[in-house]
């Protein structure tokens, strides 16, 4: 097992970085962040106190180990039950719209970029979509526009594909025949499960630091998904991002959160929820703040 | 005084800890954080069968969520479930450790840090290390150290992985265990 980072060692890690670059990890969660540093140490068989010199030094340094201190796992259509919320409640709202604006916050490799397309392809939404996705971490958004991944290891979400794509919860009598290969090039030779090109084409990929609540792009989204992300992040730093979620939204947007996020401070009467979506009102009467 | 019980189980250990819930007092001064390995694919109703014999409420843990005495906190499938100082809970998707997540041991070490002596962890019945250091890490910080009795265990190597690591408090069998926290009751009571 790793060793453990002192209080005292996990500040001046935080303050350095703050320092000499622009990420800010102040507000992360504490304990995954101190869990995924002593990883780090690990990993790169270093201690605490020559990591914090060489970041001082070196940038490329630096973004390696921030890349290695933030999260990265994610699935294709993981919680299938947050997925029939979309398919049947959140898309039906956005179905009417000339184009639908999604973002995907926080995006990883990219597997939910593909749910997504698969879901909006599947109810005919997909020439309407504009779709961004976003990430701290340049390696995994490289990762997520080759659409490429390892069929050994993504094998057992097609449970959840089965589940959201080809079962109706509504109607279990339903099955629709959709087969991987409409989405998939699955090569068991070389363990690779590779993304169609008529879905990889369709997002763009930008890096872009989701702490820093820069506003980023001209423009309102319909759709924010940011999923299992805000988990690694405090309290008051997730009000701070709902918050500049709800000023990207449109009005009648939704936002999707992970199955066990809510929203729950004082942006929580600024959205509406409805299953594992928060929508924003169309007019909001109360009080503006 | 305690001010949390944490229960890691795997294989096994289900009934024990349904024994366990069924058996508290309705006005258990504490809360019962349980992190438990499930099957992948039967994510949903574990909830329920637990609260269908629980004498407190069973529930998942939403991230950030304050933890309160007198609930059952199962560790949401596929996520880690832990603990923040300031008594909220966080969760974390990260990697699986030892092919486990939630991870007993993440649990328990985060557990251990935010609650120190004030903390029970108890090891049940499992089929794997899991749990083993997140236990020796409750006891070095002070915590009080229970292990189920591999001799009653349906699967015992969890809870015997656990005797390697750290000389336990207690190696009790169910029913002891059950009077072991209907005592903390009374004492807080009193």
């Amino acid at each position: 097992m790793t060793k453990t980072v002192s209080d005292q060692d996990y500040r001046l890690f935080v303050n350095t970085v703050k320092r000499v670059s622009e990420y800010d990890l102040s507000d992360y969660s504490d304990k995954s962040l101190k869990r995924r540093i002593a990883k780090v140490l690990s990993d790169n068989k270093t201690d605490i106190h020559k990591l914090i010199s060489d970041i001082n030094s070196n940038t490329d340094y630096l973004e390696k180990i921030i890349r290695g201190v933030t999260v990265n796992t994610t699935e294709l259509f993981r919680d299938p039950k947050a997925w029939h919320d979309i398919r049947y409640k959140v898309l039906p709202e956005l179905a009417s719209l000339p184009t639908i604006n999604i973002w995907h916050a926080g995006c990883s490799t990219g597997q939910e970029v593909y749910s997504m397309l698969i879901l909006l392809n599947e109810t005919g939404l997909l020439d309407k979509a504009r779709v961004l996705a976003t990430d701290i971490n340049s390696n995994v958004l490289e990762t997520a526009g080759s659409g490429i991944y390892k069929y050994r290891f993504n094998r057992g979400y097609l449970d959840n594909f089965d589940r959201v794509i080809r079962r109706n919860p509504l109607n279990y009598e339903e099955f629709r025949d959709v087969p991987y290969s409409k989405y998939f090039t699955i090569d068991k030779d070389s363990d690779t499960l590779t993304i169609k090109p008529f879905l990889l084409e369709k997002p763009v990929y930008k890096k872009h630091d989701l702490v820093s609540c820069n506003n980023f792009i001209p423009g309102k989204f319909d759709l924010i998904i940011c999923r299992n992300v805000i988990i690694y992040f405090n309290y008051s730093l997730q009000n701070r991002i709902f918050n500049f979620f709800y000023q990207n939204l449109h009005p009648g947007g939704s936002l999707v959160l992970g199955m066990h996020e809510s929203i729950s401070g004082p942006m929580s009467e600024r959205f509406i929820k409805s299953g594992h979506a928060y929508s924003k009102p169309v007019k909001y009467f109360g009080k503006m703040i | 005084m305690y001010k949390a019980i944490i229960i890691g189980g795997s294989a096994g250990s289900f009934q024990v800890v349904t024994r366990i819930l069924s058996s508290l007092h309705k006005d258990f001064p504490l809360p019962v954080l349980l992190s438990l390995h499930r099957l992948k694919h039967i994510r949903s109703g574990f909830v329920e069968a637990l609260s269908l014999k629980s004498s407190i409420p069973v529930k998942e843990p939403g991230d950030k969520d304050h933890i309160r005495p007198g609930i059952a906190y199962l560790a949401p499938s596929n996520y880690h479930m832990l603990i923040e100082l300031g008594s909220r809970f966080a969760l974390s998707t990260a990697a699986p450790v030892n092919h486990s997540r939630p991870s007993i041991d993440l649990s328990f070490f985060s557990a251990a840090q935010a609650y120190r002596e004030k903390l029970i962890g108890i090891i049940l019945s499992g089929a794997n290390r899991d749990g083993a250091q997140g236990l020796e890490r409750v006891a070095s910080l002070g915590g009080k150290t229970i292990v189920q009795d591999p001799d009653e265990c349906q699967v015992p190597v969890m809870p015997k992985e656990s005797l390697k690591l750290t000389g336990v408090d207690h190696i009790l069998n169910s029913s002891q265990i059950i009077e072991f926290l209907k005592k903390i009751n009374r004492n807080a009571l009193d």
